[in-house]
């Protein structure tokens, strides 16, 4: 009872901090769209794609993951912001614990990526073929691909002390993940190094996902999509659980900062 | 069977890489006592703090709080601590009423018991009139007292607060110390503070004071302020050395401290000859009597090196 009221407590404050950065945002909604009709038209004219389908329609589960990444990669700028204003040291001295800190966190980032997808998965109709079935099965893996995206940025985000490092940071992280990931165009013209690069890259499965969800061909397994998608994410969980401990007693090794000597606070 | 006190440690460390900067704290806090800690900028103020919250792990020695070890059983010491660090925790993006609900649901309160703790923790702090502004329209004094009622809306037993009244006027101030005194007051809490305010902990059950990881002195204020002697002399200008060795000579010192502009000197006896000897004294630009002052014992315990050989008692 007492966690949940702190995860449900976190949640309600991040979403609300969300919906009053309006720029940030109409900003995150407005990144995909550009990407589909200023990218998109123009590649339609010129990209030939295996089985005549349109460059958009293929871009689109594509345009959808990127929307869930980077809204659910980019909401973890909160736990840095808590950080370097001492909110996150109070939150980790709750009795909920950093288990349930954690959790919220990925549930309200989370909640950011599908509300970022959700919006364009909304104009699915105008652009690809979709049934109410399968709009439904993008919605799931859209919840998934959002929740992955989610518990990376919080992994990111987890040494991390000061937002502009976050913002130097994560645009490094961002762009690889999504270029090589067979959102935009399709791994298998890619040069044998770097396609072995997006195999090990977990957006590539994200997007993947998606793809089946929409019915289109797939490079893996959908059973693989889902276990790397939510491998990924439990992973990637367990280990924030551990860099985030208050008590550093599964990261000693790293070296540990006098309190008073960080930025602002740490 | 007797309870445990609020705060218990014994030889309490911590290390930064090669930096020692909590060496061994031994504190017995009874329930319900005020103490104060003070000492320099990288005393290990905080880092005590933060061990005794949890926030740290131990290198060396054990705390517990209410019994409870702040190792094995953290969950159980969360329960009865209430915190406030140096920078103030308020989230500006919203507002007032906002800040403290989430404050609420993070020490696990739901629903009606969360509202009517927010609505409790408004009143007392004084804050209905900006319960609805966003918090970044607030003053700074007005958004420490927002923190105030955040670390003490769910009632602890412990306040643990890093230097709670930083950078705040002394309005402020004051009603900061009014609603931790109304707290003690009406609920019996503990409250451990540090401060650079050394005023601010004269009204302390109890002083620690801490210097480069070590506790130098701790006790009650009063007691602390009789060990350098009974009234303290301030004496200034180029004949200041010179009469501080004549009182040293009459057996009037107690304590001889140096300072940037003279001595300060810890006196006991009778008073006249002193001041026979003051109004003699060549080249004495100035000479004040007045009572000890927690700087004065500050000042007497914190000191390194050359400085601490000449803060002994005489």
């Amino acid at each position: 009872m007492s966690a949940w009221s702190a995860v449900y407590g976190i949640v309600a404050r991040d979403l609300t901090r969300t919906t009053r950065q309006t720029s940030r945002l109409l900003g995150g909604v407005a990144r995909p769209f550009m990407w589909l009709l200023l990218v998109g038209t123009g590649y339609n004219a010129i990209a030939r794609l295996e089985g005549g389908l349109p460059y958009q329609a293929y871009v689109f589960p594509g345009v959808v993951a990127m929307a869930a990444l980077f809204g659910g990669m980019l909401t973890a700028v909160s736990t840095v912001y808590d950080r370097e204003f001492g909110m996150l040291r109070l939150m980790l001295a709750s009795p909920a614990g950093p288990g349930a800190v954690l959790l919220g966190r990925v549930l309200a980032a989370s909640l950011v990526g599908i509300l970022q997808g959700g919006i364009v998965l909304a104009v699915a109709p105008l652009v690809v073929s979709v049934t109410g079935e399968r709009w439904l099965l993008a919605l799931g893996a859209l919840a998934a691909v959002a929740a992955m995206s989610a518990t990376l940025g919080l992994l990111v985000a987890a040494r991390l002390r000061s937002v502009e490092n976050f913002a130097g940071i994560i645009n490094v992280i961002l762009f690889p993940l999504l270029f090589l990931s067979g959102a935009l165009y399709p791994t298998a013209g890619m040069p044998p190094a770097l396609r072995a690069v997006a195999r090990l890259n977990p957006v590539t499965y994200a997007v993947d996902l998606l793809r089946h969800a929409f019915g289109q061909a797939g490079e893996f397994a959908l059973a693989t999509d889902v276990v790397v998608v939510l491998g990924v994410m439990l992973v990637g969980f367990a280990a924030g659980t551990l860099l985030f401990d208050p008590e550093q007693r599964f990261t000693a090794r790293i070296p540990r900062r006098p309190p008073d000597s960080a930025p602002a606070s740490p | 069977m007797t309870e445990p006190p609020a705060i218990a440690c014994e030889g309490l460390g911590r290390d930064y890489g090669s930096v020692r900067a909590l060496d061994a704290l031994d504190l017995v806090v009874p329930r319900g006592t005020l103490v104060g800690v003070l000492g320099p900028n990288g005393a290990g103020k905080t880092t005590a703090m933060l061990l005794l919250a949890t926030l740290l792990a131990p290198d060396r020695g054990a705390a517990r709080v209410f019994g409870h070890d702040v190792t094995s059983e953290r969950a159980a010491v969360r329960r009865r601590l209430g915190l406030l660090f140096q920078e103030t925790s308020v989230d500006g993006l919203l507002s007032v009423r906002e800040n403290l609900l989430f404050a609420a649901r993070l020490s696990g309160m739901g629903g009606r018991l969360a509202r009517a703790a927010v609505a409790d923790a408004i009143e007392r702090g004084g804050l209905g009139a900006h319960s609805g502004r966003p918090a970044r329209e607030l003053s700074g004094g007005w958004r420490r007292l927002v923190d105030i009622a955040r670390a003490t809306l769910h009632r602890p037993d412990l306040l643990i607060l890093d230097e709670p009244t930083v950078g705040l006027d002394p309005e402020h101030r004051e009603m900061i110390w009014s609603i931790l005194d109304r707290e003690r007051r009406e609920h019996g809490t503990t409250i451990l503070f540090s401060t650079h305010y050394l005023a601010e902990a004269e009204p302390a059950d109890r002083v620690v004071l801490l210097a480069a990881g070590r506790v130098v002195a701790q006790d009650a204020p009063d007691r602390l302020r009789a060990r350098l002697g009974e009234e303290m002399a301030e004496i200034e200008g180029p004949g200041a050395e010179r009469l501080t060795r004549a009182l040293r000579g009459l057996g009037a010192a107690r304590t001889i401290l140096r300072t940037g502009r003279g001595y300060r000197v810890g006196l006991v006896g009778p008073r006249e000859p002193v001041v026979e000897l003051a109004g003699g004294a060549p080249e004495v630009a100035r000479f004040a009597l007045r009572p000890v002052s927690l700087e004065d014992v500050y000042f007497a315990s914190t000191r390194s090196g050359d400085e601490a050989a000449e803060a002994v008692p005489a």
